[in-house]
């Protein structure tokens, strides 16, 4: 019986590690492709591991001018995280406050407004734009798309940090004196840190990641972002699989480091919230 | 003496919900006020309004002869302890301490050697570095104290903080509150649901049912002369024994709606015939025979060591504190004598105290 139990364990284990590696394989592949050279990409049946593993990584960083894109990545990363944390945390907050049989609905209809696909929203956002002038200016173009596009997640995340944090502390704030600004600033935001950091740090990894708003508003190419630059690489006759695997690899292991150092904070912030 | 909190008829309405209901109270200068009901009597709303958390609908608060009605929580300078404290986790003892002196403009060096000295006062000096996670229960409630003497304000607010603790800390707790109250000497206001709490604190207790207040006084003034049926059941432990009867033809007598029909006299004189409910005090019906005499059947005896319970076994039940051992009380019946004035008779109508004198 105890047998039978651990046998069942182990299958699981299994099962479980056999998903993760054809979840992973992508990731994978990206890597030992960016060590290979030439025809050993190419080469039937394939390697799993590059014969003389080569790795061109400042080659390819000048070549294919990663310095500019990855800015322009971090740019507008920067622009939509610092816009969407002023707007949204006080939003997320107010509605962590109001009682209403309507807060389902409210909160749902938030969350309708991110479902639209980008590729969806893009032609009536270009649209207006282009009305306003906003495409003489595409980065912050795609700021403010991407911006409105998160701003629903980050609310509805910090919004659930906000609910566990006790009226009665905030209530104690305006009794010792401060104002409701006051109170929300120097007790439920210092409280609520965690679970705003890790919004904000979702949003981050998101919008560097964002694809579809720059490839539609930024036609100048120094000012595109490396999602947009990556694929200008490719194409029906792309050959330089080891220069375009290389500048993914570049592009996604700061990324995949962050999430793996800070996986521990990441899920207790999502799950509880951060406060006891 | 001079008023420092005034509540002057207000109201309160939470959509179709009257919370309260002409609530009218005058806090003197330096008097320490217990309000007292059972939950949701409105109680926990008036402090609320007081320190300005609530808004009211209409009526007139005023701290200190100033104008408080619309004015927010900072402008009125309470100190408020809460039932769960409340305390800023994200601070230290110090912090939580130093945060209203910090507000109110003074450096933190002022604020700090405030702090240390509030903290002499009430027992924390060496825990004024910890978080509040790393106290005790006690400890805690202390620290939500501290932070509210540090502040000199113009009066203290508490909401039950008592409730948190166990038995024997709060009976601690009650006692030092009240010394530290007599020494500072600021005006106290003190929520709670339970009587001797109030009773044993308070100079006025104010006691509420459903948004009114039944009637406030000195607390033996309460327990003397209860105004109404509520009351004289609320404040009191054991409770007060009800039992229907009717004036006799007399109009000096009460004949109590029990087996055998048992008379009393009472203090003054009704209308003949008319039917009231009699309240008797546990406490106040003595074992032994004599004058004015009711003989029970017993149901139960509870001994304590201090004191002893008969439950009689009659309907209702009528219940008998006394406080010897009631030796050889087993069974049968117990014969109990009541002075006539220590017996209450309430209108079976309206349930208001007859006035008897």
């Amino acid at each position: 019986m105890l047998r039978d139990e651990r046998l069942s364990q182990y299958a699981l284990l299994i099962v479980a590690l056999a998903l993760v590696a054809a979840y992973l394989f992508p990731v994978y592949w990206m890597y030992v492709t960016a060590l290979k050279t030439g025809n050993e990409i190419t080469a039937w049946p394939p390697t799993f591991w590059p014969a003389n593993p080569d790795f061109a990584a400042a080659e390819v960083w000048q070549r294919m001018q990663m310095a500019t894109y990855l800015k322009n990545s971090a740019i507008i990363a920067v622009g939509v995280t610092v816009i969407v944390v002023v707007l949204g945390t006080g939003c997320g907050y107010a509605l962590a406050r109001v009682r209403s049989r309507w807060m389902d609905v409210v909160l749902f209809s938030i969350l309708m407004m991110q479902v639209l696909p980008s590729s969806l929203m893009i032609t009536p956002i270009f649209v207006a734009f282009s009305q306003v002038g906003l495409l003489d200016y595409p980065r912050s173009a795609v700021i403010l798309a991407q911006a409105a596009k998160v701003l629903p997640f980050y609310v509805v995340l910090t919004r659930a940090t906000f609910v566990q944090v006790p009226k009665e502390l905030e209530e104690a704030a305006l009794v010792d004196g401060n104002t409701r600004i006051g109170a929300f600033l120097s007790i439920n935001v210092p409280l609520a840190r965690n679970g705003i950091l890790v919004a904000a740090l979702l949003i981050f990894l998101q919008s560097l990641g964002e694809y579809v708003y720059s490839r539609s508003l930024i036609q100048n190419r120094a000012l595109q972002p490396a999602t947009v630059g990556l694929q200008s690489f490719m194409g029906p006759n792309t050959s330089d699989w080891q220069g375009v695997m290389t500048y993914a690899a570049i592009y996604v292991t700061p990324i995949i480091l962050f999430f793996v150092l800070l996986q521990r904070q990441i899920v207790s912030g999502l799950t509880s919230g951060a406060l006891k | 003496m001079t008023a420092q909190i005034e509540i002057e008829n207000i109201d309160k309405h939470y959509g179709a919900y009257h919370a309260l209901k002409n609530v009218d109270v005058r806090i003197p200068q330096g008097q320490f006020v217990a309000l007292v009901g059972p939950s949701g009597c409105g109680k926990s709303t008036l402090l609320r309004t007081i320190a300005g958390l609530e808004t009211i609908t209409s009526g007139k608060i005023r701290i200190a002869g100033k104008d408080v009605s619309a004015a927010p929580p900072r402008a009125r300078d309470l100190a408020m302890v809460f039932q769960s404290y409340a305390l800023y986790p994200h601070k230290t003892v110090a912090g939580n301490m130093m945060y209203a002196l910090r507000l109110k403009g003074m450096t933190r060096k002022q604020a700090r050697a405030r702090a240390e000295e509030i903290a002499q006062i009430t027992g924390l000096d060496g825990l004024m570095d910890r978080y509040p996670r790393e106290l005790s229960g006690g400890q805690r409630q202390r620290v939500a104290m501290g932070r509210a003497i540090v502040r000199e304000p113009q009066a203290f607010l508490f909401d039950e903080p008592l409730s948190n603790l166990d038995a024997a800390l709060r009976v601690h707790m009650r006692a030092e509150i009240r010394k530290l109250h007599d020494r500072i000497g600021a005006t106290s206001v003190y929520v709670t649901h339970d009587q001797i709490e109030a009773m044993t604190m308070a100079d006025h207790v104010v006691v509420m049912r459903a948004g009114v207040i039944e009637q406030q006084g000195a607390p033996l003034d309460l327990y003397d002369h209860p105004v109404n049926r509520f009351v004289a059941g609320f404040i009191g432990s054991p409770a007060m024994n009800f039992i229907p009867g009717q004036i006799a033809a007399d109009g000096r007598h009460v004949v109590l709606d029990l087996p055998g029909a048992p008379r009393l006299t009472f203090d003054g004189r009704r209308p003949a015939d008319e039917p009231v409910t009699v309240g008797l005090r546990p406490e106040h019906l003595v074992p032994g025979a004599g004058d004015n005499m009711l003989t029970l059947p017993v149901a139960v005896v509870e001994r304590t060591g201090s004191s002893s319970y008969v439950l009689s076994d009659t309907t209702p039940p009528v219940m008998i504190a006394a406080s010897d051992r009631l030796q050889g009380v087993e069974r049968g019946d117990i014969q109990v004598t009541i002075k006539p004035s220590l017996v209450h008779l309430f209108s079976q109508t309206d349930d208001l105290a007859l006035s008897a004198r």
